[in-house]
């Protein structure tokens, strides 16, 4: 009884364990492999694992893996939060089914994703088709990775903006206008700064997505050395010549390099949390957007999902 | 700026939300739009407001047409409810929001805005919460900051849609004065929107009772609490007693009880309802002739400084409910308790015509 008169009284029970097993949990599934790929790729020797990570092939690929992750999670943002913003502002005919095809990249197998777009973008596809007329090739080039890349993220950006949007407080939008605020002004200075957290974590799961893709962009790419390889890519050419240590040692390079992205980006996300509500305890009554996190953009745009809570 | 509203009409699907609704609110009054819930009177300030569209009817503004003005143009000051500030900004910005948004040619300076900013913040008291965020405030205090930012443009209208509903009750009342103080300092023309009759007639220079979709009467706050033109605006704007009874010969039958009647009554034994406030029923220990009702207390409550008695008439025609200062109940009632029998007898009250024309019965 006295062991227990110490501990401090809790509503909710079981933290040891629950911590306790989330700890387990993550270590099996997370840590240990994750380790297990630094210690293979230590196994290469400081000089080998620099060479192996910093080649030109290498760096290429990272070079379009990163770059191309970035300017598609990008291009996700701006449009992503275009089509959440129709779906969530406007009644139209087959809404629903619009609203259920922007899914469609979350569930389909990448491969498939790959093969059609490849079929659709390569010379004799129907886009790539009139493309070609302009002089501009998408199929085989960096640019076809830019277009699987866009297309396997965008349902991220708009499944985290879209219950933000709908839990928009239209009297914010009210007030602006009836102060003398344009529609572009109550955007920029009203409805954007709420947004932009859901925006960046969007932002950052488009992003996360892109840079381990593999199925979508390998069959369009076309996986010319040099010009069009993604770095997962070559992870699999090293894997295929049985050159284990050099497949972890460019995995480990990406890691770090992702981590510190992500980092970065939650950093940001941090910042403008804090400085959005400085110390605020108790919210007013419109949502909070904190951290990013998986749950999130998978959930369906529900008002009751925990992502917007109403204090 | 005085506004002239004439025949709005305003329909929500099948629903009528405004059947023709005709005011004028005269330049520098306080005008309380006053109503149950879904009477119509958040959509009619939203249409003087200009953030809805009437289907039809005109808004003039200064005798000019603003029908189809928008919002932005109209020069009014919107308060929310919920107050609607914008929580990613500070108290300064909030308020100078408004000023920031004009047009570069007609922006004020920096310097400009900072002076009207902390300026406003002083008339609402509170100049020393500038660099606040919203979310650290009180509700209090968000409505005030609320009201400085509506005030930031210099509106030739203010409205206020139920400004104190989302704050507890001493918070409102103070908030209330205050606010009818500020409109004694600045004399711009104010619409606000109640449901709290006591809001109304505490504030307002003026009251207009909707109900339904339609104006029932239009007055200062003495004359529609003590010459109500309807029963609704009689029901609505305190508790009352209803006694069915007949009219004979400028006598009032009530039951068994007989009152003289003065005032013009219509002749006839006709059927009639009698509309009595709580406070202008007497209770009586003894009886006093024929000319009271009898009843047992069922119970009695002392609400701070009144007594609220509910009493069963014997009769079996309902309860009543008498209020009185306790001074009163403990020396003319004699502190009369639970069980006891005594005679009511209404010392005023209202008879209502079919047309609706309400005169006077006294006693």
């Amino acid at each position: 009884m006295t062991a227990l008169a110490h501990k401090k009284y809790s509503v909710i029970p079981g933290f040891s364990l629950a911590i306790g097993f989330t700890v387990l949990y993550l270590s099996l599934i997370v840590l240990i492999p994750l380790s297990a790929t630094f210690l293979k790729s230590l196994s290469l020797g400081s000089e080998h694992f620099w060479e192996a990570v910093t080649s030109p092939r290498v760096l290429a690929s990272y070079r379009l893996s990163f770059g191309a992750s970035l300017l598609a999670a990008a291009i996700n943002v701006v449009f992503g939060l275009l089509v959440a913003w129709v779906l969530v502002r406007y009644r139209f005919p087959g809404k629903r089914l619009v609203d259920a095809l922007v899914d469609l990249p979350f569930a389909l197998p990448t491969a498939v994703a790959g093969i059609a777009l490849a079929a659709v973008y390569s010379r004799n596809g129907w886009i790539g088709h009139s493309l070609e007329a302009f002089g501009i090739k998408v199929a085989y080039t960096p640019l076809g990775v830019l277009v699987a890349l866009t297309f396997i993220g965008l349902p991220f950006v708009v499944r985290t903006v879209q219950p933000i949007l709908e839990d928009f407080d239209g009297e914010l939008e009210e007030a602006a206008a009836s102060l003398g605020a344009s529609r572009l002004q109550t955007f920029l200075r009203v409805i954007f700064p709420s947004l932009w957290p859901a925006l960046l974590t969007g932002f950052t799961l488009a992003f996360a997505r892109a840079v381990g893709e593999y199925g979508s962009v390998i069959f369009i790419a076309g996986n010319r050395p040099m010009v069009s390889e993604i770095t997962p890519l070559l992870i699999i050419t090293k894997l295929e010549q049985y050159d284990y240590a050099g497949a972890t040692a460019i995995a480990v390079s990406m890691l770090v390099i992702s981590f510190t992205l992500l980092l970065v980006i939650n950093g940001l996300q941090w910042w403008s949390h804090s400085r959005r509500s400085a110390s605020a305890s108790s919210g007013g009554h419109e949502p909070v957007v904190d951290k990013p996190g998986f749950a999130r953009a998978h959930a369906r745009p529900n008002p009751a999902a925990p992502i917007a809570e109403r204090p | 700026m005085s506004i002239a509203i004439s025949n709005i009409v305003k329909t929500f699907g099948g629903f009528t939300a405004l059947k023709g609704v005709s005011l004028e609110v005269e330049a520098g009054e306080l005008v309380a739009l006053l109503g149950p819930s879904g009477c119509g009177k958040t959509t009619l300030l939203r249409i003087i407001a200009g953030l809805d569209a009437a289907d039809s009817g005109t808004i003039l503004f200064d005798g000019e047409d603003a029908t189809r003005r928008h919002v932005g143009e109209r020069q009014v000051g919107f308060v929310f409810q919920h107050y609607a500030l914008f929580r990613h900004m500070t108290v300064f910005e909030n308020i100078a929001f408004g000023l920031r948004v004009r047009p570069r040619a007609q922006r004020p300076a920096e310097k400009e805005i900072q002076r009207k900013v902390h300026d406003l913040l002083s008339l609402v008291q509170l100049d020393w919460l500038a660099q606040r965020y919203p979310a650290q405030l009180s509700g209090g205090q968000r409505q005030r900051i609320a009201l400085a930012r509506a005030l930031a443009v210099e509106p030739k209208v203010l409205l206020l849609d139920e400004p104190f509903g989302a704050l507890d009750a001493k918070v409102r009342k103070d908030l209330r004065r205050w606010l009818r103080r500020l409109h004694d300092e600045l004399h711009v023309t104010s619409v606000f929107v109640t449901h709290d009759q006591e809001e109304a007639l505490e504030v307002a220079d003026r009251i207009v009772v909707l109900n339904q979709g339609q104006i029932e009467q239009i007055g200062t706050p003495d004359e529609v609490y003590d010459h109500p033109a309807t029963p609704f605006v009689y029901q609505f704007l305190g508790d009352v007693n209803l006694f069915h009874g007949r009219v004979h010969e400028d006598q009032a039958h009530i039951g068994e009880a007989e009152l003289k009647a003065r005032g013009q009554l219509n002749a006839g034994a006709s059927a009639t309802i009698f509309y009595v406030r709580p406070h202008e029923l007497e209770v009586l220990r003894r009886p006093d002739g024929s000319q009271a009702v009898r009843a047992w207390v069922r119970d009695v409550r002392r609400v701070g400084s009144v007594i609220r008695l509910q009493l069963e008439r014997l009769d079996g025609h309902g309860t009543l409910e008498a209020e009185m200062p306790r001074e009163r109940y403990e020396d003319e009632v004699h502190a009369v308790q639970k069980g006891e029998q005594v005679f009511v007898r209404p010392k005023n009250m209202r008879v209502f015509s079919e047309h609706h024309h309400g005169s006077g019965v006294k006693d």
